[in-house]
């Protein structure tokens, strides 16, 4: 049974894909439907697996050999992922209405988007479902690979100048990081000579370099979860994709990074080396900084998805820290980890509903202002930790932390959660600027309230082992929920004292921006350098050929060196002749 | 049982197809045809027994003596079956596609007759089992070659004939020394005897590094190691089934599977190692990873960028040998299959561009996807295999090679494989972004070059499904490495069946 759900669950999608290119050519145009019952289904078997509870596949013939699993960690995973790329289709149907009447009415420009995008969005959750139940490198890497490039199309969907900047940008990241990835994993895998995740982090923890091939695994991962550095597309990618596509990318697909670090990464080891531990505290400091350089970046900008993309990366550079005190603190990671998969499935659901928030704001539907603004507002109070699933979240990664003694990480974790708060706020505000009228489609909200009321409730539906998280007790509440007033008021007295300063607001994109002069500047020397090496080619090439004109001007000299021995025939012989004479009487001599 | 019958009726099997082409007139384009291919799927078979008496452990062979010393001898062993079934089954996509491709064209007479010929040294070379066999083979596939470069006969084509006859020739010379001296120090050397040259060892060590840089360096013109790959992109003019042939089986991979053949046969992996040469190999072979892949980014044509690529990608299988360790000679192997399947669809579809819409240029290929869907998606395999993605064949190679360079302790040569990729992709996927993103002819703006419309599909049939089956095959060679017979398995079997201690 359960395998038959899984094949479903990875074959729907693909189905689902062949579907899309069968009606391409097959239906007419004005009977196109984009985004069908059929399509918004590809990732309903996927979830459904999920609460199909643990299974164990081993497949030889596929690849290196294919190693699945649905295990404590992976059930859950599986489960927001295919909830929120699941709410998310709802909400691309309505989304992407007024598109599909155009394609419908002809727009051949309109109708080649949505194809793109009705073939690609199967293809990315394809990827996404099979690296959650991968355990073995191969497949894990696939799905990464296919989730990654597949997810291009969603990215540059509108095509406008902004949408190319942002994809080139994931793409260019991408590719660093796949390469990255693969370094990490051949090093890894190589040394401990095994072809799976469990035996990639084990031989992390025995081998000498393990602090180096987890540093590539860390950095090639966290391209797609935004670590410090690496996290330059979020900002450019975000505002251009269409809502849906952002929710899934900040949601689902950036997530694929963070549990890629918790598969690879000996967390929780007992024995762990000085130097993975060193590498701990690196990703303690690099997790913290993004959490309050992000916040601190972010709430200049102007473009609400910019300001949820800066508040996704200053998410997961808490979820960063937190994965770095398994490294650093090993003892506390078999506490920690419920706490973390809640704290990404409660943000994944959040976050996807507060982009798919944008859509609302961008058409208001015809409700009281006094029922919308609350609403859209309600996420990102909860991702602050002040409500529902978010003070859940919060206290499931708070109490291990009390129990092991961290309590300067906690501090500093509420301090980045009125970071949080701010963002939110920030986005709100700026929605509330943006917004216009103009009636949203009913699939539109209806995906949208569906997935505030998921991300609400995450602790009710989320498959976590028993008893691995609990209610806050009353008492904590106030220490869990005090960042957001904090973070509301910053930005309000801020605001209001920058509101008579004319403050430009930096570019989305902040570092993109500086490695791109730097790379221009690089190429600048280089491509004198290659000038320079074609010169000195063509210059050898010229000098070889002058080499060979002149060796082959001496053929004809010898020929006719040939033509005059030819000519004096006779009186050679007599001279050859009278040379041998003379020799054989020398002979004679002796 | 030794069935000598079988490596002879195979090879005899092509070479009769030469004869009779040869001697059919000019228009009888439907015997000649048949023939083609009838002989090409006999071809398959005999492989295919080769392949399963190989694998029940049985070497067939056939010998008779030239002169004194001197013997003919073939033998189906492993490696050689290996190299063979690759030929064959290429040989009957790109005779099927040549066919279609030179539909009404000028001169298929003798086009088909040297394709053949050239297919037969091929065979030749997959089953010599020594130097002398392989040599006759080798010079055979040279002279064949030429005419088909040679074949649409403009001023480009013959000077680019005469940069191959030269490249090739002057190295044919040299290989030839590097025989025979071997055959002075050591007689008749099959390339089955076990115990290899290392008696020579303490003695002639200075000649043994010699006769191993001649044998080498005379192979690596074929194989395009730089700095002598400079007659591969000019060989570019030749009609695309023949640049497929060139460049998947033929020629290159002539000259791979030669350098293969001295390292793993004739010296042995031992000896190579202790005489030092194989770091060497491994060193010249990133350099030219590196430099193939550099020079196919500073490309504006499709056919030239290939041709770059296959320079680079070619020396993955001279990188493997270079790994000295079980990983890295299976990710060699399997790279000379693997690397086939994938350049071949890759020129196939380079053919079609040109063919149907007179695509040569690479900023010609906007929006080429919704015109060609199945052209484009093959040529996106092709490419997302050679940049070794998974699922695509790429990916399995490139593993075995970075696992073994782990395991070989040559960390720089991860580096110099994750820096071929990245550049792979620097110069791939700008392509495939063209073909199906960027808005083209088939959008309504602008012309294809010379647009024809060959067949009911998006183009000839006969164009179109020897490519989507090489396709196909990258993928399933890929997707499917683990199941028995396939190039992984297949590659496995002949390094720890014949080379690993």
């Amino acid at each position: 049974m359960m395998t038959l759900l899984l094949a479903l669950s990875l074959l729907w999608p693909l189905a689902v894909a062949g579907v899309v290119i069968w009606q391409t050519y097959r239906t007419p145009s004005a009977r196109r439907d984009y985004c069908s019952v059929l399509w918004l289904s590809a990732a309903w078997p996927a979830l459904l697996l999920a609460y199909g509870g643990e299974a164990q596949w081993t497949i030889d013939a596929w690849m290196l050999g294919g190693e699945w699993e649905l295990n404590a960690l992976s059930r859950p995973w599986l489960a927001f992922t295919a909830l929120l790329w699941s709410v998310a289709a709802l909400h691309a149907r309505g989304y992407f209405a007024t598109e599909q009447a155009q394609a419908q009415a002809g727009d051949q420009a309109a109708q080649r988007r949505l194809m793109r995008l009705a073939l690609l969005w199967p293809l990315t959750l394809l990827g996404n479902v099979l690296l959650i139940i991968a355990q073995d490198i191969a497949s894990f890497y696939l799905g990464f690979a296919l989730m990654t490039f597949a997810a291009y199309a969603l990215v540059v969907h509108s095509g406008t100048q902004e949408a190319r900047l942002g994809a080139k940008a994931y793409l260019i990241l991408a590719v660093v990081g796949e390469g990255l990835i693969l370094g990490g994993f051949l090093w890894a895998a190589g040394e401990a000579n095994t072809l799976t995740l469990q035996g990639v982090r084990e031989g992390i923890l025995t081998a000498e370099h393990g602090a180096w091939m987890a540093t590539l695994l860390w950095l090639g991962l966290g391209v797609k979860a935004g670590v410090i550095g690496l996290h330059v597309w979020l900002p450019l990618a975000h505002p251009a994709a269409p809502a849906p596509a952002s929710a899934v990318l900040s949601g689902a697909m950036i997530k694929a990074g963070l549990l890629g670090w918790i598969s690879v990464l000996p967390l929780g080891e007992e024995g762990i080396s000085a130097s993975l531990a060193q590498l701990g505290q690196v990703m303690l400091v690099a997790g913290l900084a993004a959490a309050f350089g992000a916040a601190l970046y972010g709430v200049f900008q102007r473009h609400p998805k910019a300001i949820l993309a800066y508040s996704s990366i200053s998410q997961m550079g808490m979820l960063t820290a937190l994965v770095a005190m398994g490294l650093v603190a090993p003892a506390v990671w078999p506490l920690l980890w419920p706490g973390v998969v809640l704290f990404a499935a409660h943000h994944a659901l959040a976050k996807g509903s507060l982009f798919m928030g944008t859509s609302i704001s961008e058409h208001l539907p015809r409700w009281p202002r006094a029922l919308i603004w609350p609403l859209l507002a309600l996420p990102g109070i909860s991702l602050a930790g002040a409500i529902g699933a978010g003070m859940v979240a919060k206290w499931s990664v708070k109490s291990p932390l009390y129990e092991m003694h961290h309590e300067s990480l906690i501090k500093l974790l509420s301090w980045a959660a009125v970071g949080t708060a701010a963002l939110v706020g920030v986005a709100v505000w700026r929605q509330w600027q943006q917004r216009h009228q103009g009636g949203s489609n009913p699939w539109q909200w209806g995906a949208w309230l569906t997935g505030i009321v998921a991300a609400l409730a995450t602790p009710l539906w989320l498959p976590l082992p028993a008893d691995s998280v609990a209610m806050p007790p009353l008492k904590e509440w106030l220490g869990i929920m005090w960042p957001l007033p904090a973070g509301v008021v910053i930005v309000t007295v801020g605001g209001a004292l920058l509101r008579y300063v004319n403050v430009k607001a930096p570019p989305a994109g902040d570092l993109w921006w500086l490695y791109a002069g730097v790379t221009s500047a690089v190429l600048v020397p280089m491509r004198l350098i290659a000038r320079g090496c074609g010169r000195v080619k063509a210059a050898s090439v010229l000098t070889s050929k002058q080499a060979e004109e002149a060796l082959m001007g001496y053929l004809p000299r010898l020929l006719a060196a040939e033509y005059w021995m030819r000519h004096h025939a006779s009186g050679l012989m007599m001279v050859l002749a009278l040379l041998l004479a003379a020799l054989l009487m020398w002979e004679g001599q002796r | 049982m030794n069935a000598a019958w079988l490596p002879v009726t195979t090879l005899i099997t092509s070479l009769l197809v030469v004869v009779i082409i040869f001697s059919l007139p000019e228009e009888a384009r439907r015997l000649r045809t048949t023939v083609n291919l009838l002989a090409a799927v006999i071809k398959i078979i005999l492989v295919m027994l080769m392949v399963g008496r190989v694998s029940a452990g049985r070497e067939d062979i056939f010998s008779f003596q030239v002169v004194g010393g001197v013997d003919f001898v073939l033998r189906a062993d492993a490696l050689g079956v290996m190299f063979a079934g690759l030929s064959s089954l290429l040989w009957l996509c790109t005779t099927i596609y040549a066919i279609g491709y030179l539909e009404g064209s000028a001169n298929r007479k003798r086009f088909f007759g040297f394709f053949s010929l050239c297919v037969t040294s091929t065979i030749g070379i997959a089953l010599a089992d020594n130097l002398f066999t392989f040599l006759i083979f080798y010079e055979m596939l040279t002279l064949s070659t030429y005419p088909l470069v040679v074949h649409s006969g403009t001023q480009k084509a013959l000077d680019a004939g005469r940069v191959y006859l030269r490249y090739t020739l002057s190295a044919g010379v040299v290989l030839l020394l590097g025989a025979v001296l071997l055959h002075y120090l050591t007689g008749d050397q099959s390339f089955s005897s076990e115990e290899g040259l290392s008696d020579y060892l303490n003695d002639h060590r200075g000649l043994l590094t010699l006769i191993f840089a001649l044998l080498v360096g005379g192979l690596a013109v074929k194989a395009a190691m730089v700095p002598l790959h400079g007659w591969l992109p000019r060989a570019m003019v030749a009609p695309a089934p023949v640049s497929a042939l060139l460049h998947a089986v033929a020629v290159v991979k002539a000259g791979a599977f030669g350098i293969l053949r001295v390292v793993y046969d004739l010296f042995g992996l031992q000896l190579s190692i202790e005489l030092g040469v194989i770091s060497v190999l491994a060193v010249a072979a990133s350099i030219t990873i590196i430099y193939g892949s550099l020079r196919a980014l500073a490309q504006e044509e499709l056919k030239p960028r290939l041709a770059f690529s296959t320079v680079s990608q070619v020396s993955y299988i001279i990188l493997g040998i270079g790994l000295f360790g079980p990983f890295g000679t299976i990710g060699a192997l399997a790279h000379l299959l693997h690397q086939g399947l994938m350049k071949v669809t890759l020129f196939f579809c380079a053919g079609n561009y040109a063919e149907e819409l007179g695509i040569h240029r690479i900023d010609e290929m906007d929006g080429a996807g919704k015109r060609m869907p199945l052209t484009s998606i093959a040529f996106t395999v092709g490419a997302l295999g050679m940049i070794g993605l998974p699922p695509v064949a790429g990916f399995i190679t490139k593993w075995y090679l970075g696992i073994g360079a782990i395991r070989a302790e040559m960390y720089w040569v991860v580096v110099v494989l994750i820096a071929s990729s990245t550049l792979n992709a620097m110069y791939f996927l700008p392509i495939v972004h063209r073909l199906w993103f960027r808005l083209g002819p088939a959008h309504g703006q602008g012309q294809w070059p010379k647009e024809q419309r060959l067949g009911r599909l998006e183009t000839h049939g006969w164009l179109l499904w020897p490519m989507v089956f090489t396709a196909l095959a990258s993928l399933g060679a890929g997707l499917l490495a683990g199941m028995p017979f396939s190039p992984l398995d297949w590659a496995t079997r002949v390094a720890t069946g014949e080379y690993l201690p």
